[in-house]
């Protein structure tokens, strides 16, 4: 009788740990996701990702030295010669303008982060969808006398275009996702309070519950046009110069 | 003995059983969790991205290259470095936007909605910030080298604002209609505002608002004509 009972308790138990084993491999499979593939690809892709990236590095470089033996050039030219002088000043002037140039200076930083995706509704919005908040800070920024301004590290200039392509934005061609990080340099206090004035762009960001941050910064760094850009179809009216 | 014996044994498999399970299941899990086939598509699409940059980059080595090459055959005296340096004056004023431009292109007239319509409310007549801001990113997207509004150059420091009845463009208060001037290949232009499915469509088709693009042969776009002063901007240190 009693090695009969133990048999049953046996059974029961061995039932249960069975079938909290199949609920423990069900919810893995669900909680990871379909469509698992073996490590093995994952690892190449990061490889080449790497080397990719430390291949643009490397160009990043060769330009910059380019670049400094080319300043050399010119500054050797220039010597003792005053209108060269000038003349290479306007073209540094320019330069800076046309957005050719790395800048630094006080200013914001504004960083737009995705809403929490909503557990109750599933599938989230992101910024990727509202292209028009992006231009709108982008003017409300030249509104207040932003000096530069770049967007994911994207120099914007009078040729930059904001697209979307699929669940990525192109900015200058280059492909970047959200968080979308918008610097400016200019008045700190100007910028800012341009930004976040009651119903503004920042409180409307907000209100679509974007998690936004905004701070002032002394020293930001903005990068300069990473493209060349050559008109084909424009020609200068011939000139009237002031 | 013999009843203790198998209860001990019993305990000891499952307590093994139990450690078997665990330590497989862990490693099972190590192995598999973080990569699913769109973790696989977003690393690739950010290898195609670093690529495309790659190549920007390219051109832009290319360049300075042959820059090098002009500034080197100086010491020949084949080239001065007064041209040089007018040569580059010359491009980034035109690339900043302080000369007039002109060349085939794109006259775009905006008028607010007239004739009004059914189930609109009064700010949906009339046209906004936001649409001109539209416009203008469509029209770069197809490649426009040169915009301006009411003859207010877009450069990169332009602002479009509303402001009550008017939009104030570069500090300056513009008014409808507005006419927007782009300078690009006409037909690239022309398919960024007017093709289905386009802002600019959109704004015809359900606000009525009049958007009217015409090819030209030759469009006039002006130059800006503001005082832009780089007040808190420096250029960064050599070296990073």
């Amino acid at each position: 009788m009693k090695i009969k009972g133990e048999l049953v308790a046996l059974v029961v138990v061995s039932l249960i740990l069975g079938l909290i084993l199949s609920i423990q491999f069900k919810t893995i499979n669900q909680s990871v996701g379909e469509g698992v593939m073996p490590t093995q690809r994952a690892q190449e892709l990061a490889n080449e990702l790497r080397k990719a990236q430390g291949e643009m590095e490397s160009q990043l470089r060769h330009i910059q030295e380019l670049e400094s033996k080319i300043e050399q050039y010119e500054k050797g030219g220039i010597e003792n010669d005053i209108y060269a002088e000038n003349l290479y000043k306007d073209a540094m002037k320019y330069r800076m303008l046309a957005g050719y140039t790395d800048l630094v200076g006080e200013g914001i930083v504004l960083e737009i982060n995705d809403p929490p995706v909503d557990i109750q509704f599933g599938e989230g919005f992101s910024i990727v969808d509202e292209l028009d908040l992006i231009l709108q800070v982008v003017s409300v920024l030249n509104a207040a006398e932003a000096e530069a301004i770049s967007i994911n590290d994207q120099r914007y200039t009078a040729f930059t275009e904001i697209v979307r392509a699929g669940n990525h934005i192109e900015i200058n061609g280059v492909s970047t996702s959200s968080p979308i990080i918008i610097k400016a340099v200019g008045n700190p206090n100007t910028l800012e309070s341009a930004l976040s004035i009651k119903w503004g762009i920042v409180w409307q960001l907000r209100n679509y519950d974007y998690i936004v941050h905004l701070t002032q910064e002394k020293e930001v760094q903005i990068p300069r046009y990473r493209r060349v850009k050559d008109f084909i179809y424009a020609t200068p009216v011939e000139e009237t110069i002031d | 003995m013999n009843r203790n014996n198998p209860k001990l044994m019993i305990t000891v498999f499952s307590i093994l059983v139990g450690i078997l399970i665990a330590s497989q299941m862990k490693l099972n899990v190590q192995l598999l969790t973080p990569v699913t086939v769109k973790s696989i598509m977003d690393t690739r699409k950010e290898i195609d991205a670093v690529r495309n940059e790659i190549s920007e980059l390219e051109k832009i080595v290319a360049q300075r290259e042959a820059e090098l090459t002009t500034l080197e055959s100086i010491n020949t005296g084949e080239v001065n470095i007064i041209d040089i340096l007018k040569k580059d004056v010359m491009e980034n004023r035109n690339r900043a936007g302080y000369t007039a431009m002109e060349g085939p292109g794109l006259e775009i007239i905006m008028y607010d909605n007239i004739g009004g319509g059914i189930g609109l409310n009064f700010n949906d007549y009339i046209i906004h910030d936001v649409d001109i801001m539209n416009i203008i990113n469509d029209l770069r997207v197809a490649g426009a080298e040169a915009i301006s509004i009411n003859d207010q150059r877009i450069i990169a420091s332009s602002e479009v604002k509303c402001g009550g009845p008017i939009i104030r463009v570069n500090g300056k208060s513009i008014g409808t209609p507005f006419v927007i001037n782009a300078i690009g290949d006409p037909q690239l232009l022309m398919a960024a505002v007017n093709a289905p499915g386009t802002y600019g469509d959109n704004l015809t088709k359900i606000y009525g608002i009049g958007l009217q693009p015409y090819v030209k042969d030759k469009v006039e776009v002006a130059a800006y004509k503001g005082s832009f002063k780089f007040n808190y901007a420096k250029p960064m240190e050599e070296g990073e």
